[in-house]
């Protein structure tokens, strides 16, 4: 563990002073910037000097600067960036200056000590002017503020040679900008790929810092000659702010202030801008005739090739495959399969190769991997190794053809085994031979032949429609059992639903009672009957004492249960018609007795009607 | 209400009698009767071809196949129609057609090893070496009742648990036994087996397409047409899935091994890699399970 720890940290220290190094060896250089050029004498000026390369000096002397006031600074700020394992250190001092007269002004080199040589900063320009007023026009110098850049990395390239094209989009520092828009240019007569995200950093150009916005893509050119790519173009919206003349305007207007005019957007003014590139002549190549390779294919870059087996012992007519990297910088999609160069063609059975791709860095230039697996089948026992491979490309670069040969891979090959089919309808030449006689010992089993068994096995049982209406009898039993043992449980512990469910029932047994009373010429008993049934029957209904189901409480109940006035009319009518019946001497005749029965029934089904 | 009963069942019982008239099976004795006639020929066949009168022999052979095959286009499929036809077709040198019927027959019969005995014996005899694809035998005690029951006998126990089931719920509901709880559960659980294992049956016999080339060779082609180069080539006998198809092509993808033998002088050892390769190839050529 602890030489673990010991090694772990010697290679740390390895890699520190490696990195340490690599810094030193970094060109050093001082630069001044001002983030703008020409300003008014009431604005501020942003002077950066930045040592470029080491982050170890004293700070830069501060220039000679005639109409100017250092306000405050420096403001220092240090950056390290690793691109693609290059790392850049820098370190920046920014200073705010305030003019202090008109005119045209030098900000003098600033200078630096480093290891004994002094490296100087490039002088810087800039111009005060007077402070505009309100009524003059604010146009800003948009090309100083905003321009663009389209730019390949070659003026000449050969045929299908890899071509980086990089448009640039320059705007100055804190320069808000807005809805930007951007046109790529048309790039017929080339395949193009996307390289990266874009790309953003600062550049000084004429001691202006720039904020820029790189894109870029690889073009690969599909025809020779002379090849346009017509003008990018982008579109934005510059928001500037509008200065206020304090002079001209009420000092004492509280909302004129800055505040209100940033929260109220006020004083903002859009610009839109809309900048084009130039447009671009490639001067393209045709590949040269001279040295061409037999086996070149197209294949235009830097690539190398590696080769493998899955196998090296196969039998004849057996599968083996050769898999073919290919990897290296160019148009890796568009190359073709390497070649397999046979000795004899009867050698080995080729089948088309399965590729894929895979491009593995598109961030400089477009590198990939193209992996070609091709199925071989060596014919003969006699084989000692697979075909030799060859890929040959063109390399730009150096102007020239090359070929990469892999040499052939040492496999051994055996004879396959002759598979003998088992078929007693051969011929009888074969049925003699020794290996026949062998194989009918491996003979297939006798058929069946039980008839017992023999049933048709169709899949009936799916698409029988009265097995699948049977299937749900049990389930409609289950909810069915379900249901009625509620019910029951409900007539056992609900005194009040009880009463009322068997309400009905009662009152029917009673009314057929009532009826045999009719024929037995006692009206006395025949109301007393009837009225005792209805009585009974609202009680049951109201969950009441029969004794309390008499003409107004009734009708109360029944008002409550929100049963139909005239139902409940026609009821008290008739039970107080019935009492009157009981109570008093006119008994009523037959007929009368019969209207009061049948009354009675309409009422009790009206009733439940209501009820239900 | 009654007559509303009664013209249900009759739909029912209509519908269930328009089922059969359209399926026109043969009766079970027709059936008996040519399943003898067609075993009488396959056996007379065998005594043929070991007098060597393999001419004979094949006309009797052809004879049994059409027999068996007549049975089957009927609509009277059993399993040991579908082994005896494969038997036909091996002896009659159709490798393609023989698998194809031990696959139809071991769907039919699957605790039946004659079946398996004589696919394994007639795929040694084909063409193209393919790896095992078979499930583990772990797997097969474990989920037993799975790779024992067939189709209908899967049903016929999923129906079975669930009347029980059905009949157990209702006891517990009017009953209120505390103790059927637990054998509900129990049941409840068998029927839930049997029905994912019968959802599984029937995605495996009908949901995926399991082809087999029935032709001596067959090119499968990188495209649905002939104007696409050839990829590789299967012989009769091997097995694909089939993915799907257009025109008169399925496109397929089959399992094949490359087998290389290391051969030492002591033995001989074989190393085996398996390989999936995708494809079109003529729908004549295939014979789907």
């Amino acid at each position: 563990m602890k030489r673990f720890v010991t090694i772990s940290i010697f290679i740390m220290i390895v890699i520190i002073v490696g990195y340490r190094e690599k810094t030193f060896a970094e060109d050093i250089r001082l630069s001044a910037a001002v983030d703008r050029n020409i300003l008014t004498i009431n604005d501020q000026l942003q002077l950066t000097l930045t040592i470029h390369g080491t982050q170890d000096t004293l700070p830069p002397s501060f220039p000679n600067i005639d109409g100017f006031t250092l306000l405050y600074g420096p403001k220092i700020s240090a950056e390290t960036r690793i691109v693609n394992n290059n790392v850049s250190v820098s370190k920046g001092y920014t200073y705010v200056l305030q003019p202090h007269a008109n005119g045209k002004f030098t900000i003098g080199p600033s200078t630096v000590e480093y290891k004994g040589k002094t490296y100087s900063s490039q002088p810087v320009t800039v111009e005060v002017t007077h402070a505009k007023t309100t009524t003059e026009a604010q146009q800003p110098d948009l090309d100083k503020l905003i321009f663009v850049e389209l730019s390949t990395d070659k003026n000449e390239a050969y045929l299908y040679e890899q071509v980086i094209l990089s448009f640039k989009f320059y705007f100055q520092k804190r320069l808000p900008i807005s809805d930007i828009d951007y046109v790529p240019p048309a790039t017929k007569n080339f395949m193009e790929e996307k390289l990266g995200d874009q790309r953003q950093y600062e550049e000084v150009r004429d001691g202006i810092m720039y904020n820029v916005l790189e894109l870029r893509s690889a073009l690969f050119p599909i025809v020779s000659g002379d090849l346009a790519i017509s003008q990018a173009t982008i579109k934005c919206n510059l928001i500037l702010q509008q200065r206020r003349n304090r002079q001209n305007t009420s000092s004492d207007n509280f909302f004129d202030d800055s505040f209100f005019d940033d929260f109220f957007n006020r004083g903002q003014k859009i610009y839109p801008v809309e900048k084009t590139t130039r447009s671009i002549v490639l001067k393209v190549k045709p590949l040269p005739e001279q040295g061409k390779p037999k086996y070149f294919r197209g294949a235009v870059g830097t690539f190398n090739m590696e080769v493998s087996t899955k196998s090296q012992q196969v039998k004849t007519g057996d599968p083996l495959t050769l898999s073919m990297s290919l990897y290296g910088e160019g148009n890796i999609q568009t190359i073709s399969e390497p070649v397999l160069v046979l000795n004899n063609e009867n050698d080995f059975k080729l089948y088309p190769a399965e590729a894929v791709t895979q491009i593995t860095n598109r961030e400089e230039t477009i590198r990939g991997r193209k992996v070609f697996d091709k199925v071989i089948e060596p014919q003969k026992a006699t084989l000692k190794s697979t075909p030799a491979i060859v890929f040959s490309f063109f390399d730009p670069g150096e102007g020239q053809y090359k070929t990469i040969t892999k040499e052939p891979i040492p496999i051994v090959v055996e004879s396959g085994e002759q598979e003998m089919p088992i078929q007693l309808t051969q011929s009888p030449v074969n049925m003699a031979s020794k290996q026949q006689a062998q194989l009918i010992t491996q003979d297939i089993l006798p058929i069946m032949a039980n008839l017992s068994s023999l049933r048709n096995q169709r899949d009936t049982i799916f698409k029988n429609p009265i097995l699948l209406a049977c299937l749900s009898i049990p389930a409609i039993t289950v909810l069915a059992s379900f249901f009625i043992t509620q019910q029951k449980k409900r007539l056992q512990t609900d005194v009040e639903y009880a009463r009322k469910r068997r309400a009905h029932g009662a009152a029917k047994k009673k009314l057929a009672f009532v009826k045999s009373v009719l024929s037995g010429d006692s009206p006395a008993e025949f109301y007393n009957s009837l009225s005792r049934a209805m009585a009974d029957y609202l009680a049951d209904k109201c969950n009441v004492s029969a004794a309390s189901a008499t003409g107004d409480s009734i009708s109360h109940l029944l008002r409550h249960q929100e049963v139909n006035e005239d139902i409940i009319a026609e009821i008290t009518h008739f039970i107080n018609d019935l009492d009157y019946r009981r109570f008093s001497k006119d008994a009523g005749t037959g007929e009368e007795m019969r209207h009061s029965l049948d009354l009675a029934e309409q009422l009790i089904a009206k009733l439940e009607r209501q009820l239900s | 209400m009654k007559d509303r009963v009664l013209f249900f069942v009759f739909c029912i019982i209509s519908l269930s009698l328009s089922d059969n008239a359209i399926a026109s099976a043969p009766s079970r004795n027709e059936v008996i009767k040519l399943f003898t006639d067609a075993n009488e020929q396959y056996l007379q066949a065998a005594k043929l071809i070991a007098a060597n009168d393999n001419k004979a022999a094949s006309q009797k052979l052809e004879e049994a196949a059409l027999q068996y095959e007549t049975m089957l286009t009927q609509g009277f499929k059993n399993g040991q129609i579908y082994y005896n036809l494969a038997n036909t077709y091996y002896r009659q040198g159709s490798l393609g057609k023989a698998v194809v019927n031990y696959r139809r027959a071991q769907r039919l019969m699957p605790r039946n090893d004659e079946i398996d005995a004589n696919l394994r014996l007639v795929k040694n005899s084909t063409e193209d070496k393919e790896l095992s694809q078979g499930t583990p035998k772990a797997i097969q005690r474990i989920f037993f009742w799975f790779f024992l029951l067939n189709q209908n006998e899967l049903t016929i126990v999923a129906i079975s648990l669930y009347v029980i089931l059905m009949i157990l719920l209702c006891l517990m509901i009017i009953l209120k036994y505390p103790w059927l709880k637990r054998i509900l559960i129990g049941f409840s659980a068998g029927l839930s087996i049997a029905i994912v294992s019968l959802g599984i049956k029937h995605y495996e016999e009908h949901g995926v397409n399991q082809g087999v080339i029935i032709t001596e060779k067959c090119q499968v082609r990188y495209g649905p047409g002939e104007e696409y180069e050839p990829k590789f080539e299967i012989h009769s006998g091997a097995e694909c899935i089939v993915e799907g198809e257009k025109d008169d092509w399925y496109r397929v993808y089959v399992n094949i091994v490359v087998k290389q033998d290391t051969g030492s002088k002591a033995g001989v050892e074989e190393k085996v890699s398996n390989d999936i390769r995708r494809g079109w190839l003529q729908k004549k050529c295939v014979d789907i399970i």
